[in-house]
């Protein structure tokens, strides 16, 4: 149980660092929006689990927050990603890459 | 969980959200989501519908987030600590008697500790304190004890020459000094060092300099290093004290140096077979000629060592062994007149052993007793809790009902345990200290360093630790059972009894263990107790309300007939002073730590022996009756008896040598050489009890005083001392005002210091005794008191169905009694196989003393009917209409 939970909470969190380098700060709701969309809506996120995870990125130091306007003026907390929060994504999406190459060469016909 | 997120949780305050944040920032997302939603044609209650849904468990997402913003844990501990203070509070009660009790075990061990820290742990001053050593040099054929005979000045300048053992080498002497003030003379403990001391302790001055060789030449010696308190008191902390001078035996010594206030070696207890007093106030050079350098035979200064890093005790030894065969051969001279010059010998012996060997098992002896009184309090706790927790097993399973897992529950109780501890801890603190102001108090004077035992940062540790201990003692049993829950049993009974209540193993066997402890506490508080007794009874052989004190003549009077010509004028004196009914001196009082040593042939002996040694003094004629010493036959000395050819001697010598005749007018002499003059035995006088009251008397003669230098005075008075000792302090000013008397006191203050060290430790272990005792049976108490409760149906039915008053009470009584029997029988097994600790520390009495024995479990047993009295009345007087209603 606590591989897969893992394995999940990595992924969201490549997910997320990856949408903010794209669209620039965004807020919670944004950042879920995003993430639907671009899966093509075959990821069924609960976005309420985003907050958490949005959190404990900046508890790592990953990405930071602050309170700014939405696009219709609702005060909201904006997320961005910091300098270190770059060099874990790219980390991180190297070695996704090479499991998913692996993975990919194992299931080739 | 990464520590970079801990860390984060923990002490950063942007990484927290606050309650507001978070529910605006949820809203927030919950009006865009609707928002869209309603954009794409969704009724306004559809899109709230849809974007709740899309969220998921709001209340699981936002808890989640909360408990992300919170420091680990926080949310669980801050909850159970809540919640164990709410128990505590609605049981103050039980809250009140766990702290005190558990308060008073902490405060307790807590002092204790606080001295073994200061006499065991905490290190010497002198740098690497391990590495100091004291070296002998034993000789067989010389009956004293090898500490006595340290290298001689030839053999330890050829140790120092060719052992690889050691980094630095001393020697010095005790000595004291008269230091002329402008009213009186005052005596200063003062030390005779070569210029090696302070380098080889490792000590350095305060401001100054040290002693160094060109100090211990000759001529220039006039230089003193002072104590931090001589400073103090005699130079009133003067800044020029360096440039000042002070008189000492009525010479001028320049001040060199100051030494720091924790620098008093070497002390009385620091030496073996030391004098003095507790500190050393004065550092003088040991002038040390090429010709006393070359002195092979006599052992006249203490030699201390350092050991190289590396090297140990067994190995320098067997270095030093390996020298002395070499210098053995050297040795020529026939030192003890005993026909013997050789069989020198290596002995090296830790300096910290030797201070605190003594001390050791006695400190560990009462740690080890105020830790059985912490074990006790513990078990009473932990039995309070027990009947807690099973009051509450309702609570605990609903609790479980819910899905708190085993685990939570155990943390929920232990939270519990762990806040009664950590109050019991603080209240600990401020009873140790209160205790160790007690304790500083029965000071017996002679344990080193005591007097600086203090609640320091160790000793807070100690207690910290003490806490978490005490917790898991009384709070893992009690917790582990509570959580053991049977769910079903527990919830369809809704908290209701049966008729006859479970036992509780758990319980009785606490206080079974309680009554082992208390067991064995008690007879070692008895054991000690009737030594104390004992050696209280015993006589001492003389007054004790006789005023002694001592006087060291300097060297204006080292001429001839000088001493003698000054002690005589002095005791007349004394003796015209009124209210002085005689006065006396003697070479060595008893009770000064010191010993005198002769050889001794006797005549018609059958076992003479060339090595015989035996305690010998020289007194004056009004010496026996001074002290009141009984005159057993013959006649004591007078005047006349000058000339050496008399001697006086004890009962034991009469016992040892002349068994079954008279002794007077036998002979005895100095040795086996027939050119030594015979002395006549004159009189026999009854045994003196010479270093302690528990030390057997030996064998002792008696010569006339000669002429001497030092002497110690007894004064026989029938006015109360302070009335007298200004005149005596007046009678030696009229002779000489640069004289000093010292250690003024009478002998009972003599006896009362050596045996100081029993009552201290015969009372504090008999107070833990008696607190133990207490505890027990307050936990006895407790433990019928709530079985009676528990099983009021049960013996409401008894008596409903004819039960005698007499016979509820018989079986809660029994029910008691079996527990305390079972501890008891244990408890003397136990105590049997340890008493064999404690036989060095008893006198007059075997460890198997049957009294003893017998009235520790007597008293227990005596003690724990009281205990059982009570709640026996009660299930006696139980009502059973009532009880059975009350279900």
């Amino acid at each position: 149980m606590d591989e897969k939970a893992d394995l999940l909470q990595g992924t969201l969190d490549i997910l997320v660092l990856r949408t903010l380098v794209t669209m620039g700060p965004l807020h919670g709701y944004g950042v879920a929006r995003r993430i639907e969309q671009v899966s093509g809506h075959t990821l069924v996120l609960n976005q309420g689990t985003i907050y958490p995870a949005l959190l404990r990125l900046e508890q790592r130091g990953w990405i930071g927050s602050s309170w700014g306007l939405s696009e219709n003026n609702r005060r909201a907390r904006f997320y961005s990603i910091t300098r270190k929060g770059r060099a874990q994504l790219a980390r991180a999406t190297e070695s996704w890459q090479r499991v998913a190459a692996t993975m990919a060469r194992f299931l080739e016909p | 969980m990464e520590l970079r997120v801990i860390f984060a949780r923990l002490f950063s305050r942007s990484h927290r959200r606050s309650a507001n944040d978070i529910e605006d920032e949820l809203a927030t997302h919950l009006d865009m989501a609707a928002a869209d939603l309603r954009a794409q044609g969704m009724s306004e209650e559809e899109a709230t519908r849809e974007a709740r849904i899309r969220f998921g468990g709001i209340t699981q997402n936002s808890e989640a987030y909360r408990r992300q913003a919170r420091p680990p844990f926080a949310d669980s501990i801050a909850s159970d600590l809540r919640y164990a203070t709410r128990q505590l509070r609605l049981n103050p009660g039980f809250a009140i008697v766990a702290v005190l009790t558990l308060a008073l075990g902490i405060g307790a061990t807590t002092a204790i500790y606080s001295l073994v820290q200061a006499v065991l742990l905490r290190s010497l001053p002198y740098g690497h304190a391990e590495r100091l050593v004291y070296l002998y040099t034993p000789n067989p054929h010389i009956p004293l004890p090898p500490e006595v005979l340290a290298p001689s000045n030839a053999d330890f300048r050829d140790i120092r020459q060719t052992n690889h053992s050691f980094s630095d080498m001393t020697q010095f002497s005790q000595a004291t000094f008269n230091l002329s003030t402008a009213t009186a003379a005052a005596r200063i403990d003062a030390a005779k060092v070569d210029g090696r001391f302070f380098p080889t302790m490792e000590l350095l001055p305060q401001f100054g300099r040290a002693i160094t060789a060109d100090d211990a030449q000759p001529g220039h010696d006039h230089v003193a290093v002072i104590s931090q308190s001589l400073w103090h008191s005699y130079f009133r902390n003067a800044g020029d004290v360096l440039t000042r001078t002070m008189q000492l035996d009525g010479n001028t010594y320049r001040i060199i140096g100051v030494m720091p206030p924790e620098v008093q070696f070497p002390t009385i207890s620091d030496l073996p077979y030391g004098s003095g007093s507790a500190r050393t106030d004065l550092w003088l050079p040991l002038v040390i000629t090429a010709k006393d350098a070359a002195d092979r035979d006599n052992p006249n200064y203490y030699a201390v060592a350092r050991l190289k890093p590396g090297v140990s005790i067994g190995q320098a030894q067997a270095d030093m062994a390996l020298i002395m065969q070499r210098l053995d051969r050297l040795h020529t001279v026939d030192v003890v007149g005993n026909g013997s010059t050789h069989g020198w010998g290596a002995l090296i012996e830790s300096v910290r052993d030797t201070a605190v060997g003594p001390v050791r098992s006695l400190l560990w002896l009462l740690l080890g007793a105020v830790c059985c009184v912490l074990l006790i309090a513990c078990g009473n706790t932990a039995n309070l809790l027990l009947a807690r927790a099973a009051a509450r097993s309702h609570e605990l399973s609903v609790r479980a009902a819910l899905g708190a897992g085993r685990l939570r529950v155990i943390r929920q109780l232990l939270t519990e345990s762990l806040l009664l501890s950590s109050i019991a801890g603080a209240a600990g603190i401020a009873l140790a200290w209160i205790f160790l102001h007690l304790l500083l108090r029965l000071d017996p004077g002679n344990i080193p360093r005591l007097q600086q035992a203090s609640l320091n940062g160790w000793v807070l540790l100690f207690v910290i630790g003490l806490v978490l201990v005490t917790c898991l003692l009384f709070g893992a049993l009690p917790a582990i059972s509570a959580s053991r829950i049977d769910l079903t049993a527990s919830l369809k009974s809704m908290g209701t009894r049966g008729i006859v209540a479970p036992r509780d193993r758990g319980r009785n066997l606490l206080i079974t263990g309680e009554i082992v402890l208390v067991t064995v506490l008690l007879a070692s508080a008895g054991l000690l107790l009737r030594s104390y007794v004992k050696v209280s009874a015993v006589h001492p052989g003389f007054s004790s309300s006789t005023i002694t004190f001592g006087v060291t003549l300097d060297s204006r009077y080292a001429g001839r007939g000088q001493g003698r010509a000054f002690f005589q004028r002095f005791l007349e004196r004394i003796e015209h002073i009124p209210g002085v009914r005689s006065a006396g001196a003697v070479t060595v009082l008893p009770f000064s730590n010191a010993h005198s040593m002769t050889t001794l042939w006797v005549e018609g002996y059958r076992d003479n022996s060339k090595e015989a040694l035996i305690d010998g003094a020289g007194v004056t004629p009004h010496y026996f009756s001074t002290m009141q010493t009984p005159l057993i036959s013959g006649r004591f000395f007078t005047s006349a008896d000058r000339d050496g050819g008399h001697v006086v001697v004890n009962q034991s010598f009469v016992r040892k040598y002349f068994p079954d005749q008279s002794p007077l007018g036998k002979r005895l002499r100095g040795g086996a050489d027939p050119k030594l003059p015979w002395q006549t035995i004159i009189g026999v006088v009854a045994d003196v009890r010479n270093e302690s009251l528990d030390q057997p008397p030996v064998p002792q003669i008696y010569t006339p005083i000669d002429n001497i230098q030092s002497a110690s005075i007894a004064v026989r008075s029938s006015m109360p001392p302070d009335a007298i000792i200004p005149a005596l302090r007046a009678s030696v000013r009229s002779i000489d005002s640069s004289i000093a008397l010292v250690d003024i006191r009478t002998m009972q203050q003599a006896i009362a210091t050596s045996t100081a060290r029993r009552r201290f430790q015969t009372s504090l272990l008999t107070i833990f005794a008696g607190t133990a005792l207490l505890l027990a049976l307050v936990g006895l108490y407790g433990l019928l008191a709530y079985s009676v409760r528990r099983r009021v149906a049960e013996i409401g039915v008894r008596i409903a169905l004819g039960a005698s008053r007499s016979r509820v009470i018989a079986m809660v009584v029994r029910q008691g009694l079996q527990l305390v029997l079972a501890g008891l029988i244990i408890g003397i097994a136990v105590a049997f196989a340890g008493v064999r600790f404690l036989a060095g520390m008893l006198y007059g009495v075997r460890p198997y003393d049957p009294w003893t024995f017998l009235a520790a479990p007597l008293l227990t047993i005596l003690a724990a009917i009281v205990a059982c009295c009570v709640p026996a009345w009660h299930a006696a007087h139980i009502e059973p209409m009532r009880a059975l209603r009350a279900e």
